[in-house]
């Protein structure tokens, strides 16, 4: 490791970027993930440039010049945002007649964040509709979004559906104000779990893979 | 505009002084003489307002209005009476549609009018009148971190997330933070790079008055030469480093960073610039929650470090931790605004709205506090008079 940390500073003071991915690629190569790249290749490379700056080894202008093959390599070696596919499917929607959509598109995003394949039907859709999506997309997690005591009796109708057509395999979580108020509320519109935000989806997602889907989190 | 008789005068001084029952006493005498002086009433008002009598405060400066209806510092306490009474938006929106027709400059009016439109539900309207608020100062964040809001209940946190990065770059505070850790304010009387001696303690200290006044090239300058003499000195590449963050030399920044942390792993002035350049890419959230968990641990009374934390954590969707790491710096700093809009997000994350709605109240309340906006309308008002 410590040849590659040195083969990396030298293309940064050469200025050789091409140099530089060389050595980040066969790192790669050797069985580093892009965190372990950026923590023990990149992180100490870079470490030493600070150094031979303050020792005044390379001059003002070859360490700019430096950070800018830097900056080319970083790329290469900065972990993903975002998270990997995980091949999991989520069918989101806001019940019919509930067009209140804050707690939908938080949700939305932090599933799509964490990697999974979100299917995002909007406000005010029909138990049909949502019927539809999770045949066509093979889905098997549904979150339903209601904001409204009205709008969150209303979901029963998706679960009697699903049920109606033999679809009892699909995990039908709930959201919005009603139900995270209570969660007898859930129970009784047939739910299988309450999602209370973002960071409850994905944490009740991860769980239903784990349990139901036989998947890891 | 109106002038100012002594007993308003009397009651000015007290107030400005903190007496606040005094203060009320020389308003109730003053308002004796003449029921139909608005510089009473609006004295009165604020000093309402200042003690969370809302609905009287509310009912002076109605009356200060009332009685001058360019009374621009009674709009001010009117419309925060509302917001912090809540459950008025109507009249609040009304109020600082006024207010930013009063004063059409003030940028606070149309920050305030967005906010209440917002908690009308207006989304709209609401920023349309932030975006006006920005076209006016550019550097206003508070109607970024609004907007950042906005962003977040609209399309989600990875959307709204490069909104709250705009927004604390824009805040002052952080680099406060990092003048704090080095121990200069940026007004301490230091003689030009030429004629400073030979000493690096003295020489650092420059270094810092220089990057406090954005004189990178000087600070630059100055830590060459301590480096000069010693080049394993961590304080001397903190300096350098924080030189370059603010030139956005990121990479030469992380190099200066990361070496000075391999010399003191501890050094808080290092941890902060390579938490700023690590908080910049979204790779890097972890690292850079790393580094800002570190430097809360290093300097656990300062809020900033613990929002900066919270802020990271909200890019990784740990937004239970985020909350938690939100409400130390509110503990230790409850005027923080920032802290205060994070926690907004985050409760909007988690479906809280009216504890939202909450935070983002009380940021307004200590944003106007903190830019002393009361006296600065009232002065104005006044000395309009006296021309």
């Amino acid at each position: 490791m410590t040849e590659a940390v040195e083969s990396l500073y030298r293309s940064f003071v050469d200025q050789d970027p091409a140099g530089a991915i060389t050595v980040i690629e066969s790192a790669r190569a050797g069985g580093l993930d892009r965190e372990q790249l950026f923590a023990e290749v990149f992180v100490p490379a870079t470490a030493m440039l600070g150094l031979a700056w303050a020792e005044s080894r390379i001059d003002e202008m070859t360490f700019t010049q430096a950070a800018v093959v830097a900056e080319q390599v970083l790329s290469f070696v900065t972990p993903q945002a975002a998270a990997a596919d995980t091949g999991i499917t989520v069918v989101v929607a806001c019940i019919e007649g509930e067009l209140h959509a804050v707690t939908r598109n938080v949700v939305v995003a932090a599933l799509q964040e964490a990697g999974h394949r979100v299917i995002d039907l909007g406000v005010d859709v029909g138990p049909g509709t949502m019927l539809e999506k999770l045949e066509e997309t093979s889905a098997s997690i549904l979150i339903v979004v209601a904001e409204q005591m009205g709008t969150a009796q209303a979901v029963r109708r998706v679960v009697d559906l699903l049920d109606g057509v033999g679809r009892r395999d699909v995990v039908v979580l709930v959201g919005g104000g009603p139900f995270a108020a209570d969660s007898r509320l859930a129970r009784s519109v047939g739910a299988n779990g309450v999602v209370r935000g973002a960071e409850s989806a994905l944490t009740v997602v991860a769980r239903v893979i784990r349990d139901r889907l036989g998947g890891e989190e | 505009m109106s002038a100012r008789t002594t007993k308003a005068m009397l009651a000015e001084d007290l107030s400005r002084a903190g007496r606040t029952g005094s203060a009320v006493e020389a308003c109730v005498v003053a308002l004796e003489d003449d029921p139909n002086d608005p510089i009473a009433h609006a004295l009165l008002a604020e000093l309402l307002l200042r003690e969370d009598f809302y609905d009287r405060a509310i009912a002076e400066a109605t009356e200060a209005i009332e009685c001058d209806p360019s009374c621009a510092p009674a709009y001010l306490v009117l419309g925060l009476g509302y917001d912090r009474r809540g459950g008025m938006w109507d009249q609040s929106v009304l109020v600082w549609h006024e207010l930013a027709e009063v004063v059409p400059d003030l940028v606070t009016a149309h920050v305030q009018l967005g906010e209440a439109f917002s908690a009308a539900s207006f989304e709209g309207e609401a920023i349309e009148a932030w975006t006006r608020a920005l076209e006016l100062d550019p550097t206003e964040p508070r109607a970024m971190y609004d907007l950042a809001v906005a962003a977040l209940r609209r399309e989600g946190p990875a959307t709204a997330l490069p909104g709250f990065r705009r927004a604390g770059a824009l805040d002052p505070s952080q680099d406060e933070l990092f003048l704090d850790i080095v121990g200069v304010s940026g007004s301490e009387r230091v003689p030009p790079v030429d004629e400073l001696p030979d000493d690096r303690d003295a020489r650092l200290e420059a270094a810092a008055v220089y990057a406090a006044r954005e004189d990178f090239l000087g600070a630059t300058e100055v830590v060459r030469k301590v480096l000069d003499r010693g080049a394993e000195d961590a304080r001397a590449l903190a300096l350098a480093a924080y030189a370059y963050v603010k030139q956005e030399a990121d990479n030469e920044a992380m190099a200066c960073a990361l070496r000075a942390l391999q010399i003191a792993p501890d050094d808080a002035a290092a941890l902060y610039c390579l938490g700023v350049v690590y908080a910049k890419r979204p790779g890097l959230y972890r690292q850079a929650a790393r580094a800002w968990a570190t430097l809360a641990y290093a300097v656990p009374e300062h809020p900033m470090p613990h929002v900066l934390l919270a802020e990271a954590l909200v890019g990784l969707q740990r937004y239970a931790r985020a909350r938690e790491a939100y409400l130390v710096a509110v503990r230790l700093d409850p005027a923080c605004v920032r802290a205060r809009f994070g926690l907004a997000a985050v409760y909007v994350t988690e479906g809280r709205h009216a504890e939202a709605s909450w935070e983002i109240r009380r940021a307004a309340y200590y944003d106007t506090k903190r830019k002393d906006l009361f006296w600065r309308l009232f002065d104005d008002y006044v000395g309009g008079g006296e021309e």
